[in-house]
Order: C-alpha cells, then structure tokens, then sequence
C-alpha cells in the first residue's frame, strides 16, 4: 500500500526513472550512525548546530565536533568505523557506496583532533578509494586501521 | 596568529594492527601535486606528516583511549528454520542472543532464504514472513522498526546448492546483520 502511494506521487510529480535513481541517492543519502557519545559531541550540518544522539543518522557534507571533553563511535554504509577523539573536527566531505557491488569512494577531512579508522568494503574493493585528508596530507586507505592525528 | 598556528600542525598517522590481526597499509601523499611520500605498511608504526619523504618509526603515542569508543565490527548470525517460520531449537537459543546484544542504537539487515520446496512465488513469501518474524521478535525488544530492514530473497540464494523441490535444512534461513 506504502509503495503504491510512493508510486503514485512519483507519477503526481511526473518523474519516473530519474526520480527512482534519485531517490536511491536520497537513501544512500543515509550514510552512516553515531554509535558512541561521551562529553561534548555535536554534528554541523550547513549552518544548523546539534549535540550529537547515539543513533543519529548521519549525511554527506556533515561535520562531526567533539570538545576537550568529546568523544564519539561512527559507523558507514560500507562497515568502515571512525573514532573521533577530544577537540576534533572532522568533516564527511565526501562518501558513495554502492552496497550491491561494494564500488564508493569516500573523503574524510581531519582539520584538527585525532580520528581513529577501521577501514571497511569501499576500501576492500578499491585500495585507494577511501581517503583522509588533513591540512598537510592526503591518506589512502588500503584495507587497515589506522589512527589520523592532528593535535598540536 | 592562533589559527595560523593550528593550520600548520602537521599531525602524524599510526598504522595499527586490525582487530583480526591482519595489517593493511596507508598511503600518504602531497594534497597539492598528489605526490606519494611514502607508506605505512607495518603494524604499529607512525610517521609525521610532514612535506618530505615519509619516516615510519616505531609506534611511541597511545591511542587506547581513542580506541574504547570504535564501535564494534558488525555481527553475522543465521537463524535456521525446521520448517514453515519454526526455527530449530539451536536458532531458538540464536535469537534470545540476539535478543540480548540488539540496542535501540543497532542498525540491523535481515535476509530471510528459503529451500526449493514449493514454486518460487510462494518460496519469496516464505522468506519474507520468517525475516519479518525475526524482526518482530527483536522489535518487542526495543529494537525500533526503521533500524531494520528486513528481505526476502525466496530461493535465489541457496546457501546449499540442490535441484528443485528439495527439502535442505541449510537453505532454510533467516540471516541477520547487525552493526
């Protein structure tokens, strides 16, 4: 009945396959989860600033902040996990997955903190296609985990 | 003065030993010319990130406390059925430990599977009423309904190869991922 109706307004609106793979981006949209909160979290997205929730669906673009205090547990789409330790900054700049082939790419700005990285299949499929970025290097991820620190 | 100063913080990255104790590797490259530095590719080293080829050295900074707040590797359970949406006594035991680690935070894939007893029609219903039955049963454990996605994939995924119309313990499943 659900999809009918979702069916239904697609029509309404007058897009058809385009919307379809649209509106799988939307869903893949849905990148990844705060799975862990301790201290102060908080997740920028554009100009809206929230304290981070355990189960908080996270998006392309989003940037995950964490005070002296701050620590949180992140999972991706692609089983990749992040740590994001104490006065960090770090940016879900860019990530696409598809979850039938396991093809993506994903970017990870570390502007300041330390995040720490259990890589995951887009990693295992392409060696070089999950990246961290930090204000002095670019890292490529090839199937490992790893620590990124940029604390003073 | 103060933002300069952070801006130049070159950092370090430590390549540590994966949770299953294999070690993979990490590239460092200039973001500007795309240049590789060099690598890390052995367990517990670490190498600044400054310009300059990159100097791996024996892992001295501790990430312990970074490290308790990884989320935990997804988990894989498969539920199997000893007919209809009954599961085997084993799978019963299956589900209460399942009952046990779910959390309202879990995100969770349930893939139900069937044998090649009956057409295929009524096998994809088969598969989707014993992955719908889990789900209810993690559901009433504070599971909530939009952590999980629940298929079913009929007869397409035989986990154990056989000819049509065979009755295949090992085929009729329910598999359940939970990150």
């Amino acid at each position: 009945m659900r999809t009918k109706t979702v069916a239904g307004l697609l029509m309404l609106t007058g897009l058809s396959m385009a919307t379809l793979s649209i509106s799988g981006a939307a869903q893949a949209a849905d990148i990844g989860r705060i799975k862990t909160v301790t201290g102060a979290v908080t997740v920028v997205r554009g100009s809206a600033s929230t304290p981070a929730a355990v189960g908080q669906v996270l998006q392309v673009s989003d940037v995950i902040k964490t005070g002296a205090d701050g620590r949180a547990g992140v999972t991706f789409a692609d089983n990749s996990r992040f740590a994001v330790g104490p006065n960090s900054s770090v940016a879900l700049s860019q990530f696409e997955f598809d979850d039938t082939t396991h093809v993506g790419k994903s970017l990870t700005t570390v502007d300041r903190g330390t995040l720490g990285v259990v890589s995951g299949q887009i990693a295992h499929e392409n060696k070089d296609a999950m990246k961290v970025r930090t204000p002095t290097s670019l890292l490529a991820a090839r199937g490992t985990r790893f620590v990124v620190d940029v604390t003073p | 003065m103060l933002a300069l100063t952070a801006c130049s913080t070159p950092g370090q990255v430590a390549l540590l030993r994966d949770e299953d104790g294999k070690v993979g590797a990490v590239a460092v490259s200039d973001p500007k010319t795309g240049a590789e530095r060099g690598q890390l590719t052995a367990p517990n080293t670490q190498a600044g990130l400054r310009p300059g080829p990159l100097k791996p050295k024996p892992l001295t900074t501790n990430y312990d406390a970074l490290l308790t707040v990884m989320p935990p590797a997804p988990r894989v359970f498969t539920l199997y059925f000893a007919n209809g949406t009954t599961l085997t006594a084993e799978s019963e035991k299956t589900l209460e430990e399942l009952r046990r680690i779910v959390t309202p935070a879990s995100e969770v894939q349930i893939t139900g599977h069937t044998d090649t007893i009956g057409d295929g029609l009524s096998n994809d219903r088969l598969s989707l009423e014993r992955a719908t039955q889990v789900r209810s049963a993690l559901v009433a454990q504070g599971l909530p309904v939009a952590n999980a996605k629940v298929t079913g994939r009929g007869e397409r995924e035989l986990k154990v190869q056989t000819p049509d119309n065979v009755s295949e313990a090992a085929n009729r499943r329910v598999e359940v991922i939970i990150r």
